[in-house]
């Protein structure tokens, strides 16, 4: 039976694992013919939204990896607005209403509030956490 | 569907704390059930008296007094916890229901969880 | 596999005191799925809950150099995790 997942992913890439464990646990799911409702960065997950990470090219990039995954399942990427405009997320629009000299959001990843969390809670089967290790 | 969120960390010098409260803020302005827990040096969050000024922070102990009015269910702390960093009835901020943080409190919530 | 009423999921190493918080909320009828940082438990065996069903994610095992497996640990891919996050009640991230 197809069942639908929220995954929450609150730890940094390069930081932590979280974001790595999370797009196991991704495609595993997709490839078991379930449902990605959608992945919402909270926290320091948001960096994994950054378009300026430039990890060295004998490491694997995670913000492109989620970005391709995201792409080609068409599931929607939600950045915590509050989370992200705090470690200097952003994308055009909040760019130019603070007046901040660049924008720096990746596709296809978008930013909006907590309620886009608590809508997918409330539509998927199960929500799963993908903190930060230690 | 019940959430319950857990707040593990001390209520100054880190945030996760803070976006924790945020997520059951948010649960309770969606109309959906939603109570906090907090456990280990977590419990100071409900200390009376913070005056956070000093290093630029608001004091937390407003968001909570308020958490009712937004439509919070219950504000839990775990009693091991209190005992250990010296909270009780008089120390502790108004409208904390005292729990023993088990298997069977999870039981009793469709979903718990971390902010990070 | 049988039913779990809770799925705690560990990924702090057992020095952090959410792995000691975690075991402590478990009961007989929950399971462990270990990932991360979290398999280090299993070079920890005393710490391991007597009770539970324990499971540790394979590829975070065999990074570690974990990869033989106690008898009632059992190893689990990305596949089975997920299988697993369905089977169980409700599912908590630790």
């Amino acid at each position: 039976m197809s069942e639908t997942f929220t995954l929450v992913i609150t730890g940094a890439p390069y930081s932590s694992q979280a974001p790595q464990t999370a797009l196991g646990f991704a495609k595993a799911a997709v490839d078991a013919g379930h449902q990605i409702d959608r992945v919402f960065l909270y926290g320091d997950g948001v960096h994994l939204a950054s378009a300026l990470c430039a990890p060295p090219s004998d490491e694997t990039h995670w913000p492109d990896e989620w970005s391709r995954f995201l792409t080609q399942h068409k599931i929607p990427g939600v950045a915590c607005i509050a989370s992200a405009l705090r470690r200097g997320l952003v994308n055009e629009t909040e760019q130019k209403r603070y007046e901040l000299p660049s924008a720096n959001l990746r596709a296809p990843f978008e930013i909006a509030g907590l309620g886009e969390w608590v809508e997918g809670r409330i539509k998927s089967t199960r929500t799963l956490y993908f903190h930060a290790g230690d | 569907m019940t959430t319950l969120i857990m707040i593990d960390q001390p209520p100054y010098g880190a945030w996760t704390g803070r976006e924790a409260l945020d997520m059951a803020f948010s649960l309770a302005a969606f109309d959906q059930s939603a109570s906090l827990l907090f456990t280990g040096p977590g419990v100071n969050w409900l200390r009376q008296t913070q005056h956070a000024g000093g290093i630029e922070q608001k004091s937390v102990e407003k968001n909570l007094t308020a958490a009712p009015i937004f439509g919070m269910d219950a504000i839990l702390a775990d009693r091991a916890a209190c005992i250990a960093y010296g909270l009780d009835e008089h120390s502790l901020i108004e409208g904390v229901t005292l729990v023993d943080a088990d298997a069977d409190l999870l039981t009793d919530y469709d979903h718990t969880a971390f902010a990070g | 596999m049988t039913d779990i009423q809770t799925l705690h999921i560990l990924n702090k190493s057992p020095d952090h005191p959410r792995a000691a918080r975690c075991v402590e909320m478990m009961s007989a009828e929950d399971g462990l799925l270990l990932t991360g940082n979290g398999v280090l438990l299993l070079a920890r065996g005393n710490l391991l809950p007597g009770a539970s069903k324990v499971f540790a994610l394979i590829p975070d095992v065999e990074a570690r150099g974990l990869g033989d497996l106690s008898g009632n640990v059992s190893s689990v891919d990305f596949a089975e995790m997920v299988t697993l996050s369905l089977q169980a009640q409700r599912v908590i991230s630790w």
